[in-house]
């Protein structure tokens, strides 16, 4: 008697462990190369006792004249930063900031990861920032900031951010923000600004992409040039640059037209336009370290 | 067509009394590179695999991704730039066990299976020498062969070319159940 499995040869085999396999989840694998697009954040966390060490660097503005600051190389703003993962889906991180003696703290947390079933990954994002200026300093608008006690130095934000990678080359990502500074530089600021984020990324090689990020304040412009008399001194934060990777590195190289590189300075203080080439050229460097015992030794 | 096939014979089988297939789910498939800078190794616990005692014949599938790496910036390279799992994303054996050996029989075997070896979407003839053991309704195969990058296709740039060796150590666990 011929048995059934006598019929069952090596490509039918891999057949059934193809469909067995096909029952399992695929989630999906790096939608983005870092924790962050240039100045503000993606979707991604780190893994689980792994240790981000970030240098960001800005260069001064590329129309501040050659003579004067060598096209803004001659200054330059930099934010050291920390972050560690807690989980593979939950982050913790701090930072310290040039611009206003400025330091961060934030977490970052995944909800929803895209795979075969869920069509995007979700991560809800809060920071503090607080700042260490001595009080009465200018700020680029113009304005005096003075501060009467330590919770006027608080800003606090959130942010849903919300990605998908629609294929190995492109991610999008669109993040709804809102930011709430505990003491605005005038009357005629609101306290909380909101503000809708975009970015993106394409690959160009394995180890190149292309990213930009926008963020679109949403700001009665008009009704602030009628009670205060004077024109909203900030912009729209646009980036743009290349990610590039290199074994246990990611250098970001991008032009972009706010200094800062926290929410707080890059969405609510841009004052720099493109339109203008207030444009400061600057990198991001990240190394990480892993904490994962390695089990075979 | 094939897939009817095999959901006929499924069928089938499921009525026989004495199944003559060996199957596994969580199989254990770890590689590791060895170069004076840096050693690196991957263990992957979801491999699947057959083994059909009616003719011989062995095929093992495992999902790129499921390589697990002590560091995961190493893991999310290796997915990303060196396997390209989102373009190819199994690794699959399929052969012959070459000895006559009856697994129902308990007994320690040593095996040869050849084969094809298919890896980041090119395939290559492979002979893999093993060691069966069998306890009648569950068998363990063991086995340790080579991968040569090049033969796979698989690029290493200059500036990590140092740290990942030229050919990869590859070593399998795979214990079976009799369906």
């Amino acid at each position: 008697m011929i048995s059934a499995s006598q019929l069952l040869g090596q490509d039918d085999l891999l057949n059934m462990l193809n469909q067995e396999d096909a029952k399992k989840i695929t989630y999906t694998q790096a939608t983005f190369k870092g924790t962050r697009f240039i100045n503000g954040q993606t979707v991604e966390t780190i893994a689980k006792k792994h240790l981000n060490f970030w240098i960001s660097h800005r260069f001064g503005a590329l129309n501040s004249g050659f003579m004067d600051n060598f096209l803004g190389l001659d200054e330059a703003k930099i934010r050291l930063g920390l972050e560690y993962g807690l989980s593979d889906v939950w982050l913790v991180g701090m930072g310290r900031s040039t611009i206003e003696k400025t330091y961060d703290f934030y977490t970052k947390y995944k909800v929803l990861r895209q795979s075969n079933e869920i069509p995007v990954t979700l991560t809800v994002y809060g920071s503090l920032a607080t700042n260490t200026m001595p009080t009465g300093y200018s700020l680029p608008s113009g304005n005096l900031m003075r501060y009467e006690n330590n919770l006027q130095r608080q800003t606090y934000m959130g942010q849903i951010l919300i990605a998908r990678k629609f294929t190995d080359k492109l991610s999008l990502q669109i993040m709804p923000t809102v930011l709430h500074n505990n003491k605005v530089e005038s009357i005629y600021f609101d306290n909380n600004l909101y503000s809708l984020g975009l970015g993106g990324r394409y690959k160009l090689t394995n180890r190149l992409s292309l990213s930009a990020e926008y963020y679109k304040n949403i700001v009665d412009t008009e009704n602030f040039f009628k009670t205060s008399g004077a024109s909203y001194p900030y912009q729209d934060s646009f980036s743009v640059g290349f990610d590039i990777e290199t074994g246990g590195h990611v250098f970001q190289l991008h032009f972009t037209n706010s200094k800062g590189m926290i929410e707080k300075h890059f969405i609510s203080q841009t004052t720099g336009t493109w339109a203008n080439t207030d444009i400061f050229y600057g990198f991001n460097m990240a190394r990480t370290f892993s904490f994962e015992p390695d089990k075979k030794k | 067509m094939r897939n009817l096939i095999v959901v006929f014979a499924l069928i089938i089988l499921g009525f026989q009394a004495n199944g003559q297939l060996y199957m596994a789910q969580n199989g254990e498939v770890s590689f590791f590179s060895k170069t004076p800078l840096e050693d690196i190794d991957a263990l992957n616990k979801q491999v699947g695999s057959i083994i059909n005692t009616a003719n011989n014949e062995v095929a093992v599938q495992m999902r790129v991704t499921n390589f697990v790496f002590p560091n995961k910036l190493m893991q999310e390279h290796f997915n990303e730039n060196y396997l390209e799992s989102d373009k190819f994303p199994s690794a699959t054996f399929k052969g012959k066990i070459r000895e006559v050996v009856d697994l129902k029989v308990p007994g320690t075997y040593a095996v040869t299976a050849v084969g094809t070896a298919t890896i980041h979407g090119v395939t290559n003839p492979i002979e893999i020498k093993g060691t069966i053991v069998s306890k009648g309704d569950q068998v363990s195969l063991t086995c340790q062969f080579d991968i040569k990058l090049v033969d796979y296709k698989i690029d290493i740039p200059k500036i990590v070319f140092a740290k990942i060796a030229e050919v990869i150590r590859v070593s399998s666990k795979i214990n079976y159940l009799k369906k």
